[in-house]
């Protein structure tokens, strides 16, 4: 009796966990197949692409679209391929990332360490703003822009970026600062550390995996941004995104969508790089402040 | 040299107080010990001796200067945390010298003297390591000298025992109470061992709820309570108090205690005048458990030997000596014998009360009747 029901429950456990496989991969299959039919299709010939089997390995591997949508395709009236907004985008980026960094872990460090009447107040300011949509500021911020005059500049949307970012770095380093042990903090006061003294000598050099969320965090967001890119940077300043938009949409001619498919993965290479590179530290750090040891 | 002045110290943290106006006041090399229950007040109260918190009321006054608005690392003291506070990311030689670099010491001596630090606490091997690389005790000793290295006027520890275990705890101690008779600072070290208390200190002071119960040496505290509290809290184990009252008998005063058998018998009393005023009211009677023993350990020299046959309810030995537990009053009553005085549980023995360090409290107000 029990040795039947014993047998029932191995093979009942071994059937979810067959179904359980197999649904993740279906899955798996389901979200990886756009990106196995951009990769084969960026490798492909425009003769091959018409010819309309989209799922195939191409016949004759080339290299040429890539190098096309590096140099020489055309977004809007020049046809100088889309190298040049992939700078824009990273002017636009390492700047935003790296100061919204760097103050995020000043402000989270005076919330939890210097703390001052009315701490709280502006900590609840600060998460109010990250949930600001977007579309609510556009109007405002481009009069902001025009007004320091850096409308349609990389320098305007590292503002723009950079103010919407603020909210959530501080949150992250505020959070992992409050698990760091204030008597660390008391104990490089008696030792005569000054304010950045402490931050630089004791709080940063502990900051790894919470640094490495928000710059992930901030990467990701900042380079896909769209919308901002859009509103605030056209033309030659635009940011790779909206020349991707410009490229993809261009009327004339035939659709190069080799050519395209290329173009949208040299996109997206940075943040996929940036999360292969620092993932793993991305969901220690996550982690890290919500559950203790 | 360097003497320490706590004058009228409030603090209150928004509505709760915390610090309800201490006042101590000790010499310099002395050593301060600050006991009292957990939430008394004793860490908030080392915290601002360090300038680390804010003070609400009162002054520190250090060498005769106020020192309410002087920064933590210009008062010239060091503080040793009780989770030790080492910086995580820094090696052992790099955490003991981090004091001196903030202060600009040069690099040549500021070798030198984490070197000298690190050989007399013994822990030179461990110099290029980490903290987590290190056991609480050898943790505990960095802290130490971190401390050690500035040579600071007044020392601050905050529990520095309490995470070792009981060996090493009573290493530890031996060690810190050599340190201070070697370096002669003045040291400030806050513990709710009791026994650390009276091992180490020149001084206590008892805090409870945050006030200062009594402020003393540790042979004053220990055998002249102030009031019910300081007598209970201090001494493990710990003092027995009875219900009683005070008679007159053939013109002495004497306290009439119950044994287990129902037979009163009456215990006598120092002459006090201030017992005549509790004739015939209540009164607390504390008795350590050193002064109720056995016949062969109790003082000959004593005036005031009173001798009873009790039963004896239960016998814990120790090793040195053991403890037997017997019922007066209707209550629990732990007396100190010797290990070889041969009481058993169950059985009757000859107990001596040495009613010369008995002493007396007030069951309304607390204090002590003297
Ligand atoms: N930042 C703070 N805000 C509010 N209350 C506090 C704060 N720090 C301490 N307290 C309160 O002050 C009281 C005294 O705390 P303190 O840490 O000085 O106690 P302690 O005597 O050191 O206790 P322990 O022996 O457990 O270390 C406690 O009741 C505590 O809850
Ligand atoms: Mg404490």
């Amino acid at each position: 009796m029990t040795d039947t029901l014993q047998a029932n429950g191995v093979s009942s456990a071994r059937f979810w966990r067959v179904a359980l496989y197999t649904t993740l991969i279906v899955f798996a299959v389901f979200y990886l197949l756009p990106l196995y039919v951009m990769l084969t299709t960026s490798f492909k010939s425009l003769a091959e692409i018409r010819q309309g089997n989209m799922l195939a390995l191409p016949a004759d591997w080339t290299i040429e679209p890539w190098l096309q949508a590096w140099g020489k395709a055309c977004v809007g009236l020049t046809c100088e391929g889309i190298n040049s907004y992939f700078w824009n985008s990273i002017k636009m980026v390492v700047p935003a990332v790296v100061i919204t960094t760097v103050l995020g872990a000043l402000n989270g460090y005076v919330l939890t360490k210097w703390r001052f009447t009315g701490h709280k107040w502006v900590f609840a300011l600060m998460l109010f703003g990250c949930f600001i949509p977007f579309q609510i500021v556009l109007i405002p911020m481009s009069q902001v822009l025009g007004k320091l005059g850096i409308a349609g500049d990389t320098a305007g949307l590292v503002l723009v970026h950079t103010a919407y970012g603020i909210g959530f770095s501080t949150l992250f380093f505020r959070n992992y600062y409050e698990a760091f042990p204030s008597e660390l903090v008391k104990a490089a006061m008696i030792d005569g550390a000054g304010f950045f003294g402490i931050f630089w000598r004791i709080l940063l050099p502990s900051s790894g995996p919470i640094i490495v969320v928000t710059v992930i965090w901030l990467f990701t967001n900042i380079w896909n941004d769209f919308l901002f890119g859009a509103s605030f940077a056209a033309g030659e300043g635009a940011p790779m995104t909206v020349a991707l938009n410009n490229l993809v949409n261009s009327s004339t001619g035939v659709k190069e969508y080799n050519v395209h498919m290329a173009a949208a993965i040299i996109a997206a290479l940075p943040t996929l790089l940036v999360y292969i590179v620092a993932g793993r530290y991305f969901v220690r750090g996550l982690m890290a402040g919500s559950v203790k040891g | 040299m360097s003497s320490l002045e706590i004058r009228g110290i409030q603090k209150s943290f928004s509505s709760t107080q915390v610090l309800k106006g201490i006042d101590i006041s000790i010499d310099s090399g002395d050593f301060l010990v600050l006991v009292g229950p957990s939430g008394c007040g004793k860490s908030t109260l080392l915290n601002m001796i360090a300038g680390l918190d804010s003070i609400t009321a009162g002054d520190i006054v250090i060498d005769g200067d106020v020192v309410n608005e002087v920064r933590p690392s210009q008062r010239d003291i060091a503080m040793v945390f009780q989770s030790y506070a080492l910086y995580p990311n820094m090696s052992v030689a790099k955490n003991i010298s981090f004091g001196l670099e903030m202060r600009k010491v040069p690099k040549d001596e500021r070798n030198q003297r984490v070197a000298s630090v690190a050989q007399m606490l013994q822990i030179e091997p461990l110099l290029d390591r980490k903290p987590s690389q290190l056991s609480g005790g050898q943790r505990q000793r960095v802290a130490m000298g971190r401390a050690l290295v500035r040579d600071p006027k007044i020392f601050l520890f905050d529990e520095p025992l309490s995470n070792l275990d009981a060996k090493l705890r009573v290493d530890m101690r031996t060690e810190i109470k050599k340190l201070h008779q070697r370096v002669g600072n003045t040291i400030v070290y806050v513990t709710h061992d009791q026994v650390e208390a009276m091992t180490l200190a020149t001084k206590i002071a008892v805090m409870k709820d945050g006030e200062l119960q009594q402020l003393g040496s540790p042979d004053e505290v220990y055998n002249n309570p102030n009031n019910l509290f300081v007598a209970s809290f201090m001494g493990s184990p710990s003092m027995n108090l009875l219900e009683s009252r005070i008679i007159q008998q053939d013109g002495a005063p004497v306290v009439p205690v119950s044994l287990k058998s129902g037979e009163e018998i009456f215990l006598p009393l120092p002459q006090s005048p201030a017992y005549r005023k509790y004739l015939n009211k209540p009164v607390i009677i504390g008795l350590r458990p050193e002064a109720i023993t056995d016949p062969g350990s109790a003082e000959q020299e004593s005036s005031l030997l009173y001798s009873s046959s009790c039963q004896i309810d239960m016998i814990e030995p120790t090793g040195a000596e053991l403890y037997a537990i017997m019922e007066l009053n209707k209550q629990e009553v732990v007396s100190r014998m010797r290990a070889s005085c041969g009481v058993q549980s169950g059985q009757t023995a000859e107990v001596i009360f040495n009613m010369e360090y008995a002493v007396l409290f007030d069951p309304e107000t607390e204090l002590r009747i003297s």
